[in-house]
């Protein structure tokens, strides 16, 4: 049977791995410091594929794993990893890349420009159906100068070229062992190997991933030997097994659920602004959302310091712009004042005057998804405005958000999450509300001439300072005078860890890194 | 009983016959509830920031862009093989995903049987004896809430108390034996208490009997009378339960593997559903119905070794 071939595999896997880690010779752990880290998320890593990924708990992992090119540092500062230094050209489309020499992958592979190269053609190969293929569309061709240089040529000025290369999907896989397991490369710990500083030493499937760390890497060796990724479903369970000890760390509670372990003491919470902001949208084809004073009208209705220091404790910030601070191009526009009298003169003005009667969609996938439908509803009830919820499971409301005719689609105000995962106003603006026929990635079908404009012309746009002006111009748009969205507040990455844990880094992007981290006995 | 082990064999050949056009039945259900509800498993799979060519590439991948009847066609026709296809969230063959998953929902659900047939049996015997006295009283109260309080709660409460307040118990994950012991408790509980009414219920109609009063009449010990006359008359019906409840026990697996973090295949059906993971959800409705169907045509069987009328 299959099974059991993949299960004496496994073992001899780990059996090798636990003579290499005796015979290695690497010092064991100071004293009274743990050899291993329990890290506990709601759900299991789908793949550790990175060029397949596009969910955080598979990202979770790939990022330990897995190196880029080029990276964020813990302040979404853009630095070299795999590459030492890099360079563009005057053409403003070849990017030059000098490589950090004497790297190898986990299965032994070297890792050079040639790896580069079958990376990126891995990726950009349309047959292997690769979920982020539209991430790097934009590059035209790589080329190898020498086995420590390489290049990368775009097809236009991409002024978001940089953090599309920190992405984590631009992450260097081993083409050995990718092109020996073809599309099942990332499915189990056999067939996943990078160059991160742990490598993965067993995978069972919604039970554990057994990270072991990469002796005498070049950015050394990490304190703990062993990073376990347990997933727990449920929120109390996962709260009760942390507060028990059972396991170190946890992601994704709930507000509420942390500010009380906070007061209580016994963990210590870590929180980061991130890229994520929660919004509701509009569908702005369904009238009289096609009115941009309705829009700023409701935006003038919603109360988010009480949404962030109820319905969040206080875990939250309330937004000042389309983007987050911690994005590139972000600039600060102010919160949006809560001022009933303005939200009713601006219906009054857009022939409203007694208000109209709307729906609003909502997913319990988002964090108090379903709350926040419900304070919204009560909100805009203060104007007039009758807005019952609908409840949908993240499959049946992803339905809405792919590629539909605006003829064929119900919603009228719908929760949405942002958060552009290469933490850039390009991608964070630029496919969610530039003008297209269909909603495939703007959901509201937000159309505005001049954002459009702004937008391209950003886009090619490789000057800072230039960049900087059109991106604020674009955020002033969709975010005040033609809003796209009702944006509500700004997350924070929050992770609890018992305290003898220290050293763990949440990232704006939503993930965690044990690089440093160490476990007190 | 001579010829138990040849009418056992018999029963089940039966049963075997009558299980084909059921699992049949099931599988076409199955099919038409997951393609009836909404929701595109290409879209959810692709996520969010894909694109259109994305989501079409991996429609045409998964076979989901071919007429309903040639895809269920395809899948009977694979089925039959053993090849349930591939899991669309892992990538991995499903009946592999199963076959690493199901010795955890086999052992919850097993134990979880075993725990309410003994308890419940006590509780029901021990209050028929008892009856209408403080004993009686007691252990129906128990049961009461035993069969009324939610699973998912029961389980907090069984991780609050043994794992956070006295540190006797692991709180989640399966290392070690004493992992399984709050979720084989939280499942088996909740039978137990409906096993126990039921004993005690059916015990005090066959102690009513006209038979164990002729039994009683010639002097035959009361303890004789019980376990020779009554119980084994009395376990026709409560085995019966028993081989129904472990449909319930199954379902029951899926809160509990949830709030307990052990990968089994009820945490993996939820995780399926909710991505639209069709090879998924049909492969894992297959096994499990499989069992239930196979459980509950030996609890027949049984029936009839145990009841001679049920036989003919």
């Amino acid at each position: 049977m299959g099974d059991d071939v993949t299960a004496v595999r496994a073992g001899a896997a780990l059996v090798l791995a636990a003579l290499a880690a005796a015979c290695s010779g690497a010092p064991p752990s100071p004293g009274g410091l743990r050899d291993t880290l329990i890290f506990s998320a709601p759900a299991d890593a789908t793949t550790l594929d990175p060029h397949n990924t596009t969910d955080t708990e598979s990202d979770q992992v790939i990022q330990m794993v897995f190196e880029t090119l080029i990276g964020f540092d813990d302040d979404m500062r853009i630095v070299g990893r795999l590459a030492e230094r890099w360079e563009v050209a005057d053409d403003g489309v070849t990017w030059t890349f000098h490589l950090r020499p004497g790297v190898t992958f986990h299965d032994g592979t070297p890792f050079d420009a040639d790896a580069v190269r079958r990376n990126f053609a891995r990726v950009l190969d349309p047959d292997q159906r690769h979920k982020r293929f539209q991430l790097f569309e934009m590059i035209d061709r790589v080329e190898v100068v020498d086995p420590e240089t390489v290049r990368l040529i775009t097809a236009y000025p991409f002024g978001a070229f940089e953090p599309t290369m920190a992405h984590i999907s631009a992450a260097i896989v081993s083409p050995a062992v990718a092109e020996r397991f073809g599309a099942a490369f990332g499915t189990t710990a056999e067939a996943t190997a990078g160059t991160g500083p742990y490598r993965v030493a067993a995978w069972r499937k919604d039970q554990e991933i057994t990270l072991e760390r990469v002796d005498d890497h070049w950015r050394g060796t990490p304190p703990t030997r062993r990073i376990i990724y347990r997933p727990i479903a449920e929120n109390a369970a996962r709260v009760m097994a942390l507060e028990a000890g059972d396991v170190d760390v946890i992601s994704r509670v709930p507000p509420p659920d942390m500010r009380r372990m906070e007061q209580a003491g016994h963990v210590t919470v870590l929180r980061t602004a991130s890229i994520g902001a929660q919004q509701f949208r509009f569908n702005v084809t369904k009238p009289p959302f096609h009115d941009p004073r309705v829009r700023r009208a409701i935006a003038h209705a919603v109360d988010r310091r009480a949404i962030v220091d109820t319905l969040l404790a206080g875990f939250a910030t309330p937004s000042t712009s389309a983007l987050t601070p911690i994005m590139r191009g972000y600039a600060n526009l102010g919160e949006i004042p809560y001022d009933l009298a303005r939200a009713r003169a601006l219906l009054r003005e857009a022939g409203y005057p007694n208000g109209f009667r709307t729906k609003i969609a909502t997913t319990p996938r988002y964090p108090m998804g379903v709350e926040l439908a419900e304070v919204l509803a009560s909100q805009l009830k203060q104007i007039g405005i009758e807005a019952p919820i609908e409840v949908y499971d993240w499959g049946t409301m992803v339905q809405f958000w792919q590629g539909l005719p605006p003829e064929k689609n119900p919603q009228e105000i719908f929760i949405m999450g942002a958060g552009a995962s290469t933490a850039d106003a390009d991608w964070g603006l630029r496919p969610i509300f530039q003008s297209a026929p269909t909603n495939e990635n703007n959901y509201g079908y937000y159309s505005n001439a001049e954002f459009d404009r702004v937008i391209q012309a950003a886009m090619r746009e490789t000057d800072a300072d230039a960049r900087q002006a059109l991106y604020r111009r674009a955020q002033e748009i969709v975010y005040l005078e033609d809003p796209g969205a009702i944006w509500l507040f700004d997350n924070y990455y929050l992770v609890a860890t018992r305290t003898a844990v220290e050293g763990v880094t949440p990232s704006a992007l939503g993930t965690v890194t044990f690089t440093r981290a160490t476990v007190r006995d | 009983m001579a010829g138990a082990a040849g009418l056992l064999a018999r029963s089940l050949a039966a049963a075997a016959g009558r299980t084909l056009p059921v699992l049949a039945g099931i599988s076409l259900l199955v099919f038409l509830i997951v393609h009836a509800i909404p929701g595109d498993p290409a879209v959810i799979a692709a996520g969010l920031e894909a694109g259109p060519e994305t989501v079409e590439r991996i429609r045409r991948d998964l076979g989901l862009d071919r007429p309903l009847p040639v895809q269920f066609a395809s899948f009977v026709t694979r089925a039959l093989q053993g090849d349930l296809g591939i899991s669309i969230r892992t990538g991995l063959p499903v009946a592999q995903e199963i076959a690493d998953r199901l010795p955890f929902t086999l052992l919850l659900a097993a134990a979880g049987a075993v725990v309410a047939t003994v308890t419940g049996l006590s509780a029901g015997l021990l209050a028929a004896v008892f009856r209408n006295r403080w004993v009686d009283h007691l252990v129906m109260s128990l049961t009461l809430v035993a069969v009324s309080t939610p699973s998912y709660w029961l389980a907090l409460m069984l991780m609050l108390t043994f794992s956070l307040q006295l540190g006797l118990l692991p709180s989640i994950g399966i290392g070690t034996p004493a992992h399984f012991i709050l979720p084989i408790a939280t499942l088996g509980l909740q039978s137990a208490g409906l096993v126990g009414r039921m004993t005690r219920a059916t015990l005090l109609d066959v102690l009513k009997e006209d038979y164990v009063r002729t039994a009683r009449a010639n002097g035959v010990p009361a303890a004789r009378v019980l376990w020779r006359h009554a119980l084994p008359n009395a376990l026709v019906p409560i085995t019966a339960v028993i081989g129904l409840r472990f449909g319930g026990l199954l379902a029951g697996t899926v809160l509990v593997e949830s709030v307990f973090a052990i990968p089994g295949v009820g945490r993996m059906m939820v995780d399926a559903v909710l991505a639209r993971d069709f090879p998924m959800v049909q492969g894992g409705v297959l096994v499990v119905a499989s069992l239930y169907v196979v459980v509950n045509a030996v609890t027949d069987a049984m029936a009839g070794v145990l009841d001679p009328r049920v036989r003919a």
